[in-house]
């Protein structure tokens, strides 16, 4: 199966991860101000969620860490090269690891889930897929 | 093979090995995490409620509402007794709503610790959980958790455990503080101070504000709406 071009998959990503980067500052802007980010519907999910210690990482929200992943994303999507497409890979690799692993805490740990992890989870999830396959597909290949 | 591909193929071999070393920082991140977390605040009861309950309102060392409240509502307690663990589910979440979240009063807890020596870590560790605005959600929790009094339930691990769940941001500073000479010193001075004005038991209450002189002692009132009373009287 043929691969999609290189030039659709940038913009993918550069969707995707722009949009990770707004969800990753509303939690952190809304955690900086000591209120939790508004679950849908009235649920308290993402109250349990953001008040749990499983929200810190060596005392830093991990929001924080997702803004600062999702834009190292955003710029692999943007620039051209074979280290852009090895990087974005390997960025991407550990935030769908990381994502898996924060998933796993929400449901069999803290028992709750919180709708925009979740958002953010998915969004990780697209940003591997589409950064594997340019990697793949692309890497050691002329731009 | 042609130049090409070769180069290609050592580049793949070369993201293989950044792929094992992605995993490894994945699971380097996962095992920093769960040491700090320890899944000790998943037992916990009442941490959704304390959110629910005093979401958007600021929070200054155990001092609960608006900083420029013309009133404030003194509760004197101790973090063991079971009456101030039933005021704290029944009665002061209706006297918040009412006139705390208003901007009409604020209330400010004080640690009266009369049960016995646990009482002075338990309040010690809510003064250094305020000290990272998260005070009133260390009380509430606690309360929610609270255990039969004296019985030696209040150890290290439940209280490390209840400022994990309540989102203490910095656990270590948290934990230094509890312990230093400044936060013991000022559960001494508070509970003094109660003795002060005369309090024999827990919880006990006072209030300040432009229409009275001084502190005026309320003892214990049997409901919020006396609480109430006070601070409409006192404002």
């Amino acid at each position: 199966m043929k691969a999609p071009a290189e030039g659709t998959l940038q913009r993918i990503a550069t969707f995707v991860a722009a949009f990770g980067v707004g969800v990753a500052a509303y939690i952190a802007i809304e955690a900086a101000g000591g209120d939790a980010p508004t679950c849908i519907a009235g649920s308290s999910g993402c109250e349990t969620v953001a008040s749990s210690s499983w929200s810190h990482l060596l005392g830093v929200n991990i929001a924080v860490f997702g803004i600062v992943g999702y834009a190292l994303l955003l710029a692999t999507a943007l620039l051209r090269g074979d280290v852009a497409r090895m990087a974005g890979f390997g960025i991407s690799l550990v935030g769908f690891g990381y994502s898996v692993f924060l998933t796993y805490v929400e449901l069999f740990r803290i028992e709750a889930v919180c709708q925009w992890c979740v958002a953010s989870a998915v969004l990780m999830t697209v940003l591997f897929a589409v950064c594997a396959l340019r990697m793949v597909a692309y890497v050691g290949r002329p731009t | 093979m042609n130049g090409s591909e070769e180069r290609r193929r050592r580049l793949l071999q070369l993201v293989s090995a950044a792929a094992f070393l992605a995993v490894a920082v994945v699971l380097v991140l996962i095992v920093v995490n769960s040491s700090e977390t320890d899944g000790g605040d998943t037992e916990l009861e009442g941490v959704a409620t304390a959110k629910r309950e005093l979401r958007g309102i600021p929070q200054d060392g155990l001092a609960l509402g608006e900083p420029v409240a013309e009133v404030t509502l003194y509760e004197y307690g101790d973090l063991q007794c079971p009456v101030c663990k039933g005021f704290a589910e029944d009665v002061v979440p209706d006297v918040i709503e009412a006139k705390v979240r208003s901007g009409e009063a604020r209330i400010e807890f004080r640690n009266f610790t009369i049960i016995n020596e646990e009482s002075v870590p338990a309040a010690a560790a809510a003064i250094a959980a305020g000290e990272q605005t998260r005070g009133w959600d260390f009380l509430d929790v606690f309360y929610a958790n609270q255990g039969q009094e004296a019985t030696g339930y209040v150890t290290d691990e439940f209280l490390a455990a209840i400022a994990r769940a309540v989102g203490v941001p910095d656990i270590a500073r948290w934990d230094e503080e509890r312990e230093s000479p400044v936060v013991l010193r000022r559960v001494q001075h508070e509970s003094e101070e109660a003795q002060r004005l005369g309090l024999t038991g827990t919880p006990s209450f006072a209030v300040t504000g432009p229409s009275i002189e001084g502190k005026e002692v309320l003892g214990t009132p049997g409901s919020a709406e006396a609480l109430e009373e006070a601070i409409e009287a006192a404002g």
